[in-house]
C-alpha cells in the first residue's frame, strides 16, 4: 500500500466517522426531547399506534384552534419512550408534558422532585370521582381509561347454547360444556412478545380472593409472593388450566384475538383495546362478562388502567401546560380525543360522552359498579417487576406442579427489584 | 534521516482519533465506571465497589445467561464456520449457475434480523413446522432461535471464505495434483494453511457476532420462556431498560467485553507467535 493510498483511506475513514458521528447525533436529537419554542407547551407522546396518534394530534389541534396558549406534540415509539423517560426528565431542557399512567414509577419521580405539582388543574376537575384523585396524587391528570373482562362472541355463545356465568361454579361449568362441544374454552396469548397478558389472570384471582388492598400491598413489596394467601389463588387457577388453550404460552396476543374471533376459543380475558383490531362486522357481535365472583365477601374490584399526562418540574411553560391539562381534562377535550381514536376507550370526565356503542356503554357501567379500581400488574407495581411476573406465571402455566419453587423464585427476583 | 511529519498527515491521524475517543472510548470508560455503581438513571449513581460483580455470582439468571452464551458461542460460531467453509469450498469453482446459489445463500444476510425473526416466528407457529411451538418450550427455545441466526451467518462466513479461496495461487493446486494428492490432502495441505489469515478474520467476526447476538433472540423470545433462552446480551438489555438497574447492566456489559476481548486476543497472540 503506498503512502498516497494510505492517506486516501485514512481520510475516507475519518470522514466516515465524522459523518456517522453527526448522523447519530442528528437521530438522537430527533428521538430525544423536542426543541423548546417560546410560549408553546411541548408534549412528548408514546401514543405511536395510528389511532391513538391521530387522537392526540386532534386534541392538540382543537386546543390550538381555541387561540389561547399553544401546544405541540412529538410522538416517539413507545419502547423508545419507556427506555428514554429517565433521560428526558433529567435533561436540562425536558419536554413540558408527557403521556403516561399513574403508578409507582411516577411516585418515584415525584419523590425526586422531577414532576410538576398540578393540583390547581385539579381545582377545575371537581366532578371527578375520588378514585381518580387518589390514583393521580398531585402530579397526574387522567384523561382516558379502559376495562378488562372476559370477551366472547354473542353469536357463538348462542350457537353453543350457553350464557355468561356470574359465579366461579358457573364459570367452571361453562368451561366443561364448551370443552364437550370441541371448543377450547379459554383463550390465552401469553407467548411471543406478550407474556405480560398472563398477569391479568394473576391480578384478577388476587383481587377476587384477597381483595384489592392486599393486591396493591403485594405489588408494592409490603407482602410476599410466597405467602400462603398468594399460593391460595393458584388453586382455582389450576382448576381451569385443563380448559385453557394448550398453545396459550406459544402464541401471542394477536393470534389469541384471532382465535377468539374465529370461534376456535370460547372466551378471552383481555383489555377492551383488543376490539380495535377486530373487523367491523365482528364488532357488533362482541360482548363481555366480568371475571366471575369467587368470594362474595370481597368488595368488587376491576382492572381499569388509566392514561393521561404529567408535567416536568423544570418546564418554563407552566401557564401554557396547565391550560392544556385543563383542556385535556374537560369533557370537551376528551370528546375530541375519543371521537378521533379507536373508540373502545372511556373518558375519565364523568360527563364526557363516550363513543356511544352498546359495548362501550356497558364497559363504563361495568367499571362504575366496582368499589375498587386496580390498574394492571406493571402499573400497580413497576415495569421492573413485570418480567419477574412473566417468568413466574409462564412457568406456572407450563409446570403447575412446580408452584412452591416458582413462588420462592418469584419472591427472590422481586426482592432484587425492590432492593435496588 | 529524520523527516518532519507533514501537518496534514497529523490532522488525518488526530481527527479520527478524537472522534473515536469521544464516541467510543469515552462512553466505554464511562460504562466501566458505571459498573462500579448502583444507578437508576435518575438519581446520581452511588458507588458500590465490586458489589455488582459479587452479585453475579449469586444471580441464577446470570448463570443461565452465561451457560447459554457459551452454548451459543460454540454452536453459532462452530456451525457457521464449518458450514460457511463447506459451502465456500463447494461453490468456489466457477460453474454455470453457481452465482445463483451463492446469491441465494447470501440473501439472508441482507434481511434485517428482526424481519428474519418474524418469518421464523410464523414458521414456528403451533401447527406450522411443528405441532407445538419450539419457542414456547424452555428445553428447545434457545436452539429454535439459533437456527435463524445460523441461517443468516452461514451465508456471511461463506462469502468471507470464498474471498479467501480466490486468493490462493492455482499453481499450488497444480503442483499438488502433479504429486498425486487426493482432494482431502489438497484441502489439508494447501487450502487450509492458505486460509490462515481469513480464519482469524472469521474467528473475530463470529466471536463478536455471537456475543452481540441480541435482536434475533429479543424479537423471538425476549429471553423467555422464563429466562431459558436468555443470553448475556438480552439479560443486559432487560436489566438496563426494563429493570432500570444501569449499574448492574454495565457490569454485565463489561463481562461481555472481557469475554470477546479475551477470546480474540488469545487467538491473535497465538497466531502472531506461529508467524
Amino acid at each position: 500500500m503506498d503512502r498516497r493510498h494510505f492517506l486516501r483511506v485514512t481520510a475516507a475513514a475519518g470522514a466516515g466517522l465524522l459523518v456517522s458521528g453527526t448522523a447519530s447525533c442528528a437521530t438522537s436529537a430527533s428521538s430525544g426531547p423536542v426543541a423548546q419554542t417560546a410560549g408553546t407547551a411541548t408534549i412528548q407522546s408514546n401514543l405511536s399506534a395510528p389511532a391513538a396518534k391521530a387522537a392526540i394530534e386532534a386534541l392538540v389541534k382543537a386546543f390550538n384552534d381555541r387561540k389561547g396558549s399553544q401546544a405541540s406534540v412529538n410522538t416517539v415509539a413507545s419502547e423508545t419512550f419507556r427506555t428514554q423517560l429517565p433521560s428526558y426528565l433529567t435533561s436540562a431542557n425536558p419536554p413540558d408534558l408527557f403521556t403516561w399512567y399513574p403508578g409507582s414509577l411516577l411516585k418515584g419521580y415525584e419523590e425526586k422532585g422531577l414532576l410538576l405539582d398540578v393540583s390547581d388543574v385539579w381545582q377545575t376537575m371537581g366532578d371527578y370521582p375520588q378514585a381518580f384523585k387518589t390514583l393521580s396524587g398531585r402530579v397526574f391528570v387522567p384523561t382516558t381509561y379502559y376495562w378488562w373482562s372476559f370477551f366472547y362472541r354473542r353469536s357463538n355463545f348462542q350457537k353453543w347454547g350457553v350464557t355468561p356465568p356470574k359465579t366461579w361454579q358457573e364459570f367452571v361449568a361453562l368451561c366443561q360444556t364448551l370443552q364437550s362441544k370441541g371448543v377450547i374454552p379459554l383463550g390465552m396469548g401469553a407467548g411471543s412478545d406478550s407474556p405480560w397478558t398472563a398477569s391479568s389472570w394473576f391480578d384478577y384471582f388476587n383481587i377476587r380472593i384477597n381483595g384489592a388492598p392486599f393486591h396493591r400491598e403485594l405489588l408494592a413489596g409490603k407482602q410476599r409472593f410466597d405467602d400462603p394467601k398468594v399460593k391460595a389463588i393458584f388453586t382455582p387457577w389450576r382448576e381451569v388450566l385443563p380448559y385453557t388453550d394448550p398453545n396459550g404460552t406459544a402464541i401471542g396476543f394477536q393470534e389469541a384475538t384471532t382465535a377468539l374471533l374465529q370461534g376456535r376459543t370460547g372466551m378471552l380475558l383481555t383489555g377492551a383495546f383488543f376490539a380495535d383490531a377486530a373487523p367491523k362486522d365482528a364488532l357488533d357481535d362482541i360482548d363481555f362478562f366480568r371475571f366471575p365472583i369467587i368470594d362474595p365477601k370481597v368488595p368488587l374490584a376491576e382492572e381499569g388502567p388509566t392514561d393521561g399526562f404529567f408535567a416536568s418540574s423544570k418546564s418554563p411553560h407552566v401557564k401554557e401546560l396547565k391550560e392544556f391539562l385543563t383542556y385535556a381534562a374537560s369533557a370537551e377535550g376528551q370528546e375530541v380525543y375519543i371521537k378521533n381514536s379507536s373508540g373502545t376507550i372511556l373518558p375519565t370526565h364523568p360527563n364526557a360522552k363516550d363513543s356511544g356503542t352498546p359495548l362501550v356503554q356497558k364497559g363504563r357501567a361495568h367499571l362504575k359498579e366496582a368499589a375498587e379500581i386496580t390498574q394492571f400488574f406493571n402499573r400497580d407495581s413497576s415495569d421492573a417487576l413485570q418480567p419477574t411476573a412473566d417468568a413466574a406465571l409462564i412457568k406456572f402455566l407450563q409446570q403447575p406442579d412446580q408452584l412452591d419453587t416458582i413462588l420462592a423464585d418469584w419472591q427472590k427476583a422481586a426482592q432484587q427489584v425492590w432492593s435496588s | 534521516m529524520s523527516r518532519r511529519v507533514p501537518p496534514v498527515l497529523l490532522l488525518f491521524v488526530l481527527i479520527p482519533l478524537l472522534v473515536e475517543g469521544f464516541w467510543v472510548f469515552w462512553p466505554a470508560l464511562q460504562g466501566f465506571w458505571l459498573s462500579l455503581t448502583n444507578w437508576d438513571g435518575v438519581s446520581p449513581p452511588r458507588f458500590a465497589g465490586l458489589g455488582n460483580y459479587a452479585r453475579m455470582l449469586e444471580d441464577p439468571v446470570f448463570h443461565t445467561a452465561v451457560t447459554n452464551t457459551a452454548i451459543w458461542l460454540v454452536l453459532f460460531g462452530g456451525l457457521s464456520a464449518v458450514g460457511g467453509l463447506g459451502l465456500a469450498v463447494l461453490l468456489q469453482k466457477e460453474r454455470r449457475g453457481v452465482g445463483v446459489y451463492r446469491a441465494a445463500l447470501f440473501v439472508p444476510v441482507v434481511f434485517s434480523l428482526v424481519a428474519t425473526s418474524l418469518i421464523w416466528q410464523v414458521l414456528y407457529q403451533p401447527g406450522g413446522l411443528f405441532d407445538s411451538s419450539p419457542l414456547a418450550d424452555p428445553d428447545t427455545a434457545l436452539y429454535a432461535v439459533l437456527v435463524p441466526a445460523l441461517w443468516r451467518q452461514v451465508g456471511y462466513v461463506m462469502v468471507l471464505y470464498l474471498a479467501g479461496l480466490k486468493g490462493i495461487d492455482p499453481g499450488l493446486y497444480e503442483a499438488a495434483t502433479l504429486d498425486g494428492a487426493t482432494a482431502w490432502q489438497k484441502f489439508q495441505h494447501v487450502t487450509w494453511p492458505q486460509l490462515r489469515s481469513v480464519n482469524s478474520v472469521v474467528l473475530s467476526v463470529i466471536v463478536i457476532d455471537s456475543l452481540r447476538s441480541f435482536d434475533v433472540v429479543w424479537s423471538m423470545t425476549r429471553g423467555g420462556p422464563y429466562h431459558s433462552s436468555e443470553l448475556l446480551s438480552t439479560y443486559m438489555y432487560a436489566t438496563a431498560f426494563q429493570s432500570l438497574k444501569l449499574g448492574y447492566a454495565s457490569a454485565l456489559a463489561v463481562v461481555i467485553f472481557v469475554l470477546a476481548f479475551g477470546v480474540i486476543v488469545t487467538y491473535l497472540v497465538r497466531a502472531f507467535r506461529e508467524n
